[in-house]
């Protein structure tokens, strides 16, 4: 025990707590029990209003930092559609005078199903600031309409990769309810295609946050806390955006040039890839659109023409990934590795090349004839290659089909061709893309009935080995899909995983995600059944080969290029002109493939368009296209 | 043989473990299950309005409690003498943290440097400090060996308490640096430091503090919230809106309150920091004079039994660091309780046991495992010490 001095001063030390205690105890009775009512008046007097700050949502840029979408402030007149006046087509009217937007317009952009019901649709972009005063001097006139200073999305240079860049828009009551979008804001303008879509979780920042008191009648009486906003991340592409701009205008040259040859062609598509890495340096889809139109608000006339008139052939459809077409011609590399794998075709073989074929044992009469009406003799797979002679690959066809019918490997092609990515994704970083098709007798008998008409609607039959090995029947690839087998017989057998962007920075330098080269399959040849193949569409573009005029004048001892036409045959239509090509064909630094819809042969019009761009990639003064000579 | 028998029954009679305070370590669980619930009420409705866990608070504040739990076990199973040996380096260790804290390896929050990211979790060494300068003032002062304390002892004890205030108070956390200075004035008193000494002391305090406005080493927004009190219509509005929401929520609560997570000052946000400083007006709203007088009745009691082993110990060293401890708890619950009802100033005080805060929860207790040591070793044969 404590000694008794001790003990008093511990005693004072009790006081001193009991007088805490005395003074909380009253204070509290004083305002808990005392002055509570007026308390609780003050409690029905509180509010707090939240203003969210927006986030400046990331910028893309192309490889060399040249901006493709970035933000700009914008005073913005929106309408909010459940508080407008009871006479909503006279205070429209009013509206339109004053921001000089047209009355139509401004009766669609209010009818869009982008916003929700309950979100102000933002009708007129960047008002002045006098129509801003006068809007918010005469707000009885104008109920439901406000103006905001907004960042919006802005692309400096509209069309330019628009298809890879992809566009923005109010999240809609569907996206809300995605887990992705858990956090976000009501109003929330998010990425709806492209790389705006895939990387929006980067792109999009953190809301801020500032709440103010209010007094009952809504006044401000202080701020209490501010929360600031994040800025989203930087996406760098994987797209020089020279590149780009090259290949669209070619893209857009060729189809001219086909015009004038009577084509219609209403649109294709390019893929630039560098096949060692995967980078896809342009990725162009024509007819394009302006992702601009999306956060201005679309008139009717551009509503029009981005998604009804079949006469402006849906520009925001995407061809290079979206759009899968039967390859033609261009599909005959792979097959002659697969024929050279399973052993039908052999590197020293020669094969005969009449005019016309027909499957032994076939009593119908049925033959399947040579794009070129002429026996050529017998010749060897590289030169079979190289004037892409139909009937050597009808053959491979008939012994792919023995093999399905004959022995155990039903699907000796189909598994070969698929080595190559064809008939699945390819996984680039970009939403919707089209996988293709590689039919199978199984995908035959559950996708067709049997008819009286056709009984063997359903079976698999000589035929479906013969077209597929010239590309034709139901194969179907993307654009991006033949780059990409492209790329693999130029790399050495590396299937790549295409991808369009290469990094996302922090703001402030740090770097988030470095998007490095996959390799998502080897294919399952040996390197000189490769090599063999891609030497042999060097004949392509030289004398006597397909492409022969098309590269009449290249310079091809400086760079050497490997290629192959195609020419797809999609009735009612037009045929589809394909071309692809590596270069330089020792040690092939880029893939280039291009489609132009209903264009003719793949020398007419997609080797024309090719040739500009590898004109320009290497530095070589550009040849525009005029239409090639007719071969396939 | 029956000799040694009844020896053993003595022995374990005398067993630590017999002599624990049933009633320091039910005050202390009542407290610590009152915070969860009150974290909850505060805390689950802004996580859920931001798409989080609405448990996520009360889940870290329930780890801390576990390793509170343990520290406190630990603590009281060992002798609380072997503080008394160690108090050099426990002091000197903090001191250490404390300026390790100002060098990069410290975290800032709100404008203040105060504490150390480690895995998630945040330690604010400054909450330690606190239970640590108890221990090096009773051990400096309980070697004295005198009734009554020379002008030069005070000033030593005084010197010994100024580094680390110092520390914490160009954190800058004014809240902590009271405690410290309660601390070294329950140590002293009990100890027996004149009065008059203790009023140079104060006054001395008063000048500093008035040369550390005039110096500026005080932000503003310390100063604001400092001031406020004095005059709820003066203060830039911030400082002020604190006060006067928290006023409200308690007095709003009236005689029974509104109910458990009934609050609308609670529920719509309205309290900045409610889950830690402000925790009080969780009580005041939502149980009203009831609940906030029996949580004063149950920090009454806490106190009652910290002077109580005061007077028990069976040495000095064990009177002075109780009466610390007992000084540390009651200048936080008098200074953070006042601040909700508008009669003390608005500083960062976290309310022992019921704030949201591990280090704060952790530091606590410490404290009362030291107690616990202390009360259940107060027991002497024969006048020594057992």
């Amino acid at each position: 025990m404590t000694e008794g001095k001790t003990s008093a001063r511990l005693k004072l030390l009790a006081w001193l707590c009991a007088f805490m205690f005395a003074a909380l105890g009253t204070r509290l009775w004083f305002v808990q029990v005392l002055a509570s009512a007026d308390y609780q008046r003050q409690v029905q007097h509180n509010s707090v209003r939240t203003i969210t700050l927006p986030a400046p949502r990331g910028r893309i840029m192309d490889m060399n930092g040249v901006l493709l979408a970035g933000n700009r402030r914008s005073l913005v007149v929106t309408v909010d559609r459940q508080h407008t006046a009871p006479n909503l087509l006279r205070e429209l009217s009013a509206l339109s005078k004053v921001t000089g937007v047209p009355l139509g317009d401004l009766r669609t952009r209010l009818q869009s199903n982008r916003y929700l019901p309950y979100t102000p649709v933002p009708v007129a972009f960047d008002v002045s600031k006098r129509v801003a005063f006068y809007l918010g001097e005469n707000e009885d006139a104008f109920p439901g309409v406000d103006v905001a200073d907004l960042q919006v999305r802005t692309y400096p240079d509209g069309t330019l990769a628009a298809h890879a860049v992809g566009s923005v828009g109010a999240i809609n009551a569907e996206e809300i309810k995605d887990p992705r979008f858990a956090n976000y804001d009501p109003n929330a303008i998010i990425g709806k295609t492209g790389v705006e879509r895939t990387y929006e979780t980067y792109l999009h920042g953190h809301l801020g946050q500032v709440r103010y008191q209010v007094n009952s009648a809504g006044h401000v009486l202080s701020s209490l806390t501010r929360k600031p906003a994040v800025a989203g991340d930087d996406v760098v592409l994987t797209i020089d955006s020279k590149v780009q701009r090259l290949a669209q205008s070619s893209l857009v040259l060729g189809q001219k040039a086909a015009h004038g040859a009577g084509f219609k062609a209403p649109a294709g598509a390019v893929v630039v890839m560098e096949p060692k890495t995967g980078q896809i340096r342009a990725l162009a889809s024509s007819p394009t659109f302006d992702p601009n139109v999306f956060v201005e608000g679309l008139t009717k006339k551009r509503y029009k023409q981005l998604f009804d008139d079949p006469k402006h052939a849906a520009p925001l459809f995407d061809r290079a990934v979206q759009a899968a077409y039967p390859p033609g011609s261009t599909f005959k590399p792979f097959v002659s590795l697969a024929a050279l794998k399973e052993g039908y075709a052999g590197l020293t073989g020669s094969y005969s090349c009449p005019a016309s074929y027909a499957f032994p044992g076939d009593t119908s009469g049925a033959t399947f004839d040579n794009w070129n009406p002429v026996n050529s003799g017998f010749i060897s797979l590289a030169t079979a290659l190289k004037i892409s002679c139909d009937t050597v690959f009808y053959q491979f066809g008939a012994d792919f089909y023995r093999a399905y019918r004959d022995t155990n490997q039903p699907n000796q092609v189909q598994n070969d061709l698929r080595a190559f990515g064809f008939g699945r994704t390819t996984g680039i970083d970009i939403p919707a893309e089209n996988g293709g098709l590689i039919p199978t007798p199984h995908w035959k008998s559950t996708h067709f009935e049997p008819t009286t008409a056709d009984p063997f609607a359903a079976t698999w039959l000589p035929a479906d080995n013969i077209l597929m090995a010239i590309g034709q029947g139901s194969v179907a690839v993307t654009p991006l899909q033949l780059a990409v087998g492209y790329s693999a017989i130029a790399n050495g057998g590396k299937v790549m995983r295409p991808h369009l962007v290469d990094r996302i920075d922090r703001p402030g330098g740090r770097v988030v995600k470095l998007l490095r080269p996959r390799v998502d399959q080897r294919l399952p040849f040996t390197r000189d059944q490769i090599d063999y193949v891609r030497t042999a569409l060097m004949g392509v573009v030289q004398p006597g080969g397909t492409a022969d005029t098309a590269f009449a004048g290249f310079p091809l001892s400086q760079i050497p290029v490997a290629a192959k036409t195609g020419t797809a045959q999609v009735p009612p239509f037009q045929d589809y002109s394909w071309f692809a090509a590596m270069a330089p064909a020792y040690d092939p630094k880029y893939v280039v493939v291009a489609l132009v819809e209903q264009a003719g042969h793949g020398s007419e019009t997609a080797a024309p368009v090719v040739r500009r761009i590898l004109e320009g990639l290497f530095g070589l003064p550009l040849t525009n296209p005029a239409t090639g000579s007719v071969a396939d | 043989m029956d000799l040694s028998v009844g020896r053993a029954r003595a022995w374990s009679e005398r067993a630590p473990i017999r002599h624990l305070d049933p009633v320091l370590l039910l005050v202390t669980v009542a407290l610590t299950a009152i915070g969860l619930f009150m974290v909850f009420s505060s805390t689950h409705q802004s996580l859920l309005a931001l798409g989080g866990d609405p448990w996520g608070f009360v889940k870290k504040q329930g780890a801390a409690v576990a390793i509170g739990v343990l520290v406190l076990a630990v603590i009281a199973a060992l002798d609380y003498r072997l503080a008394k040996v160690y108090a050099g380096f426990i002091y000197v260790g903090l001191v250490v943290l404390l300026l390790l804290v100002r060098t990069p390896l410290g975290s800032a929050a709100r404008g203040a440097q105060r504490g150390f990211y480690l895995g998630g979790f945040q330690f604010t060494p400054s909450e330690w400090t606190k239970v640590g300068l108890a221990i090096m003032l009773a051990a400096y002062l309980a070697e004295l060996k005198v009734s009554e304390l020379s002008l030069q002892q005070v000033l030593r004890a005084t010197v010994i308490a100024a580094i680390p205030m110092f520390l914490v108070f160009i954190q800058p956390d004014i809240g902590t640096t009271i405690v410290l200075a309660a601390i070294l004035g329950g140590v002293l008193v009990v100890a027996g430091a004149r009065a008059r000494y203790i009023g140079l002391l104060t006054m001395v305090a008063i000048a500093l503090l008035g040369g550390a406005f005039k110096l500026g080493l005080i932000k503003d927004y310390q100063i604001a919230r400092l001031t406020s009190f004095v005059d709820s219509k003066s203060g830039p509005a911030e400082a002020r809106y604190n006060r006067d929401q928290s006023e409200i929520a308690i007095g709003s609560g009236g005689l029974t309150g509104t109910g458990y997570l009934k609050g609308p000052q609670t529920n719509l946000d309205f309290v900045p920091e409610q889950h830690t400083d402000f925790i009080f007006t969780v009580v005041g709203e939502e149980f009203g004079f009831m609940g906030s007088v029996t949580l004063l009745a149950l920090y009454a009691l806490l106190l009652w039994r910290a002077i109580r082993i005061a007077m028990l110990s069976k040495d000095k060293f064990g009177t002075y660091l109780a009466s610390g401890i007992a000084a540390m708890f009651a200048i936080q619950m008098f200074v953070n309780i006042g601040m909700t009802v508008g009669i003390m100033p608005i500083t960062g005080i976290p309310l022992p046991f019921v704030s949201y805060g591990g280090s704060s929860l952790i530091a606590s207790f410490m404290a009362v495992g030291l107690l616990l040591s202390i009360h259940m070793r107060r027991l002497t044969v024969g006048g020594v010490p057992i």
